[in-house]
């Protein structure tokens, strides 16, 4: 199981060094530098921002410099705050993006589990079509039409809830998990009531009723392992999803977040930023992609047993 | 593809239904399927004439009406430069449909040869191919689409080759998952011990019964492409104003969404009935394709 | 003993709502179970003995099935009319079940102790430790060695046969008054069938058990049961003794089952040429399998040795069967054969060419000449094309029929195999199984083979069904003077249709020989534990 675990680890390894370089060369072909935008710059500024900011290197050596100051955690400075070092602004909106997301995460899991779960048991009544025909609008509301009808109705009409900020009145956490939450519980109610109905109707789930056990047992016990299986591998996909959503979120509501800055820093050009963040949120999805692969194997008693026959 | 089967003229015996023909009959009965299909119809079909039967232009200018509500000028209103909405909309799902279709599209063409060659082909190849993706759906490509718009600038042609890059990467597994289950059933064994060319297995053994759930599929993409575009206009880095698409002018609504609702409202529900009808006509699909409910 | 009169089911109906509407899967079906007695339900797929057990158990799921009329008395209660809790307290306690897959019936993620002790917890008050105790002595009980390691153990670390005592010592565990066992050793080997039986037996006796054995096996029901209850497409059509049923059967039905059992030899003997030289030599063949063992993330490159040094010949007009298990290798040589599967040494000597020398374009025209048949007539048809056009795919792709000359020729294989004209343009799944193996047995002979590999070609099927395809295989045999290669599990079958019988274990050739010889006096021992365990009616 560990050396499963070190062997994934190291396969993302040049996945994640792909990533940075591809993107550190993509900004670099960008036609135009980063300070073209303001108004006309004297040329002899110019080169003392290029000095500074290291542009008039080689282009090869900006990548190592660039590449081995990542590994040590240093993003450089950012472009458009001069006085600010990338790895200080994503650490500001590192915070509120991670417990965004793990809200919503949460509020999807909590509201697409039991939904799945009781629609498969309930098969064909209007326990199952109710919850699952409300999971498909759920899944065609984009983010960005749910996030600006739930602010109008309960943040402006109602007038329950805060419309905008982050852990400044209370209750402003509420709608935009929610909003971001929404769609992802959806999907789990759907993958799954599939993933539960698809293990009821196996063999030894009648078995398992031939032997007089209580319904509950059987669904808790006997199906639930085997059922939430797909579930869990959508849970990777599904982070990185979160984090895109995380964007249109965090503009809409105007958290202080990651996906804010992300965005901000895209219309600014700050190439720093986005070089940082693009890294960033792919070491976040890679890291949960991998999670959700460990979860699998760890739950599946025969996959377990060759990794750990296999040291 | 029946090149070399010269038709045969067959006299009018007991006559059997074909699974498509099977499978077309149960989507026929499938009345939310239905009700999807002829929806989208009409929408592709008013998209297409949009032109010349648009009551306004999309730019046409009303500074003076400024956000009206819905009135019998305006069917649907009109946003703060008093531009009717309704026209904009009709031009809106031009755009929206046309990076729908035209991504998936490039997708299914990418998706649908690469998983046919790694299944086919198997072994080594297979294991190959497949590794590339595996890496590939690592990579964070929402967030690449946005650089590459913020890089090169939003332009159509590269939001086509953008989503499209991203949305083949399922479709390939997809196909190639598919073709091995059929490369192993005993029908193909049959087709390859009777000494029938590889091209030939191809084209009537494998790809006729690949077919099902690459249609499913491609329904199915195309609600994801058309959101990922609407998401992209949303922030701003797809289409650019004049032009609209639904994503442009659900955010143009957004802005002004306490004063006239209406803007939010209209353009996000169109948008949302479309993802709907095109995932319920695709779960339409899969239940009439089933190969299990087919099965005596 | 006492025939006392444990469950009586009378006038039970089952019905279930379809697509197409409403099936009757069980029709007024009325018996009778005594203490201590095994009656045993016969009957071929669809004939509802299955659907009708289920019933009794609740199992039936519903909808889309539905339970119309009728009682089924169990100590004067009927467990019809019971309700849901009365039902689990009986179910598993009461009357336990055993199923027909032992790969599929216990949950891979749950550890054995685990879903034995949860039988008794639900049903007895018992600690959890004196559960594992008794769950222990229950294993030991049913022939698992070192109960107390295995206990401990995941179902995926059994065998199949080890499996299905596994689920024989549940089903016994809260000490049930009736066993009903759906159909448990057809899933098995011929020689595990036979220790499985042999251990229901002797249970049944020390625990004086009521069983009720369904089976589509009449030498099984004969083995096992004291009485037997014939059924055919939802209705009972024969019940009696054992001795009464397969003696002096007076309904057609039953007669017909009786005489689907293949006791006898092969009725005629073919044109075999022993003198020539051999059609097909296979020498010294080695075939194994790379696989990527475990899974996706390690490519551990394991070799697994299917077929092992054998040396076979087959001689122009003979039937040769290749016996064995699961395991053995048969299928393995027959695909190798037909190059479906390479092989990794050794000679295929076909009509005086080394098969594994041939390039692709020779071996493209030496195709034509070797045939196979496959087990599953589901998946050996492309469900998208008629039959026609898999009939006359073949001609016309070898140029063996022109387009004015197809329609005749196809519509002669549909005459050859049995099959009316006039389904020609329909498609597989419009056909029942065994119409299916016709079609594809039919697609076999089209291009006049000089050999046809059949890989368990009846085995899927129905023993009527089952029957009339080896009947036509002899037929045609005969007249199209073809060499066939037939690879069975079932020794009966093999003694039916052979000439000549080779024996194969764990991909090792273990015997050859004449089939009456072979059968009369086996050499070897695994020959002889393979002849023990025909059921004999």
């Amino acid at each position: 199981m560990l050396l499963f675990i070190l062997k994934r680890v190291l396969q993302a390894i040049p996945v994640l060094l792909l990533v940075a370089t591809v993107t550190f060369f993509m900004v670099r072909a960008a036609p135009g530098g980063p300070f073209d935008k303001d108004r006309a710059i004297p040329p002899e500024v110019m080169t003392q921002l290029n000095k500074r900011y290291h542009l008039d290197d080689p282009l090869w050596k900006q990548y190592l410099d660039y590449m081995s100051n990542v590994v040590r955690g240093d993003f450089g400075p950012s472009f458009k705050y001069a006085s600010h070092t990338v790895t200080e602004l994503i650490s500001a909106g590192m915070p509120p993006t991670l417990e965004l997301s793990l809200y919503a995460i949460l509020f999807a899991l909590l509201v697409g589990l039991p939904t799945g779960i009781l629609a498969a048991i309930k098969q064909n009544t209007l326990l199952d079509y109710v919850p699952m025909s409300t999971a498909m609008i759920g899944i065609c509301l984009p983010t960005f039409v749910l996030g600006p009808i739930l602010l109008l109705v309960f943040g402006i009409w109602l007038g329950w809830l805060p419309v905008a900020g982050w852990g400044q009145s209370p209750g402003d956490k509420i709608l935009p998990s929610i909003t971001l939450g929404s769609v992802y519980a959806a999907y789990i109610a759907r993958i799954c009531r599939g993933g539960m109905l698809e293990i009821l109707s196996q063999d030894y789930i009648r078995t398992a009723r031939a032997k007089g056990l209580s319904t509950a047992r059987i669904v808790l016990v006997h199906a639930l392992r085997g059922g939430i299986t797909p579930v869990i591998s959508f849970l990777g996909p599904a982070i990185a999803g979160l984090l895109a959503g995380s964007f249109v979120v965090e503009s809409i509501f105007q958290v202080p977040g990651l996906g804010r800055f992300y965005v901000m820093a895209a219309f600014n050009r700050d190439y720093t930023m986005i070089l940082g963040c693009t890294i960033l949120f792919a070491f976040l999805i890679i890291l949960f992609n991998l999670l959700a692969d460990i979860v699998q194997v760890w739950l599946n008693p025969k996959l377990r047993q060759e990794l750990n026959a296999r040291g | 593809m029946t090149a070399n089967i010269p038709k045969v003229d067959l006299p009018l015996l007991e006559k059997g239904s074909s699974l498509s023909q099977d499978a077309i009959a149960r989507l026929r009965r499938n009345k939310v399927g239905m009700a999807s299909f002829y929806f989208l119809l009409l929408l592709i079909l008013i998209a297409a004439v949009t032109p010349w039967i648009a009551p306004y232009t999309y730019d046409a200018q009303n500074l003076a009406l400024g956000a009206a509500p819905p009135s019998a000028d305006h069917w649907l209103g009109t946003d703060t430069l008093g531009r009717d909405q309704l026209t904009r909309i009709m031009y809106g799902s031009r755009v929206s449909l046309m990076v729908g279709f035209i991504a998936t599209a490039v997708a299914l063409t990418i998706g649908v040869l690469w998983g046919a060659i790694a299944g086919f082909l198997g072994g080594r190849v297979d294991a190959v191919m497949m590794r590339i993706v595996d890496a590939l759906y690592a990579l964070p490509f929402t967030i690449f689409i946005i650089l590459l718009t913020v890089i090169f600038g939003s332009s159509m042609l590269l939001l086509f080759l953008a989503i499209g890059a991203v949305e083949w990467l399922t479709m390939a597994r997809i196909v190639r998952g598919q073709v091995l289950t059929i490369k192993r059933q005993e029908f193909v064994e049959a087709a390859i011990s009777m000494g029938l060319s590889p091209w030939r297995i191809i084209s009537r053994h494998l790809i006729p019964n690949v077919l099902g759930p690459v249609i499913v599929y491609t329904t199915l993409t195309i609600p994801s492409v058309i959101l990922l575009e609407s998401f992209l206009s949303f922030l701003g880095l797809g289409i650019q104003p004049p032009a609209s698409s639904w994503g442009s002018l659900i955010s143009g609504g957004v802005e002004t969404m306490e004063e006239y609702p209406w803007l939010l409202i209209f353009p996000g529900l169109v948008l949302t009935m479309t993802l709907f009808s095109l995932n319920f006509l695709g779960d339409g699909l899969r239940d009439a394709l089933d190969p299990r409910a087919s099965k005596d | 003993m006492t025939s006392e009169k444990l469950l009586s089911v009378e006038n039970l109906r089952v019905l279930f709502n379809t697509r197409n509407g409403q099936t009757v899967a069980v029709e007024n079906l009325s018996f009778s179970l005594e203490a201590g007695k095994v009656l045993g339900i016969v009957g071929e797929s669809g004939s509802g003995k299955s659907v009708a057990c289920y019933a009794l158990m609740g199992l039936i799921p519903s909808p889309p099935g539905k339970i119309e009329t009728g009682r089924a008395l169990f100590h004067g209660k009927d467990l019809l009319q019971m309700s849901e809790a009365e039902l689990r307290h009986t179910r598993g306690h009461k009357i336990a079940m055993i199923f027909q897959d032992p790969m599929t019936s216990l949950n891979p993620y749950m550890r054995i102790a685990d879903q034995l002790i949860e039988v008794l917890l639900q049903h007895k008050k018992i600690t959890k430790r004196a559960a594992r105790e008794k769950s222990i002595t229950a294993l030991m009980e049913v022939g698992i060695q070192d109960a107390a390691k295995r206990i401990d153990e995941y179902p995926h670390q059994f065998s199949g046969g080890m499996r299905q005592r596994v689920m024989i010592a549940m089903a016994l565990l809260a000490e049930p008054e009736i066993l009903i066992a759906d159909e448990p050793t057809t899933a098995l080997d011929v020689t595990v069938q036979a220790q499985i039986l042999a251990l229901i037996k002797g249970l049944q006796k020390n625990h004086n058990l009521a069983v009720i054995f369904i089976t589509h096996d009449l030498g099984v029901a004969a083995q096992m049961a004291d009485d037997v209850l014939v059924m055919e497409k939802g209705r009972l059509v024969e019940q009696g003794t054992t001795e009464t049923i397969f003696k002096n059967p007076t309904q057609d039905y039953t007669k017909k089952l009786l005489n689907a059992v293949l006791t006898s030899a092969k009725p005629v003997n073919s044109f075999a040429k022993r003198d020539e030289a051999p059609l097909l030599e296979v020498k010294n063949l080695q075939v194994g399998y790379a696989s990527h063992s475990g899974s996706f993330f390690s490519r551990v490159k394991k070799f697994t040795r299917g077929v092992d040094n054998v040396n076979i010949r087959l001689y122009r007009g003979e039937i040769l069967g290749l016996v064995g298990e699961s395991g053995s290798g048969k299928s393995t040589l027959g695909r190798s054969i037909i190059r479906l599967i390479d092989a990794q040494s050794g000679e295929l000597i076909f009509n005086g060419k080394n098969l594994l020398d041939l390039s692709p374009a020779n071996l493209t025209d030496m195709r034509r000449d070797i045939q196979m048949i496959f087990q599953d007539p589901y998946a050996s048809l492309n469900p998208r094309m008629t039959v026609f056009d898999t009939l006359a795919e073949p001609l016309l792709v070898h140029g063996l029929a022109t387009q004015a000359t197809v329609l005749d020729q196809v519509n002669e294989l549909m005459d050859d195999v049995g099959l009316d004209r006039r389904f020609i343009r329909k498609y597989p799944h419009e056909f029942s199984g065994g119409q299916r193996q016709r079609i594809a047995i039919a697609r076999a002979i089209s291009l006049k083979p000089k050999l046809i590999v059949a890989d368990e070609p009846v085995s899927a099927l129905d023993v009527t069904i089952r029957a009339q395809i080896l009947a036509l295989l002899l037929e045609l045999t005969q007249k199209h003077n073809l060499t066939m290669l037939f690879i069975s599990h079932d020794m009966s079958v093999v003694r039916y249709l052979c000439d000549r019988v080779v024996v194969m274990q764990k991909g090792r050739l273990v015997e050859e020989g004449e089939t009456e010889k072979l059968f009369s006096a086996p050499e070897q021992e695994y020959t002889r534990q393979l002849l023990a365990a025909i059921p004999t009616l």
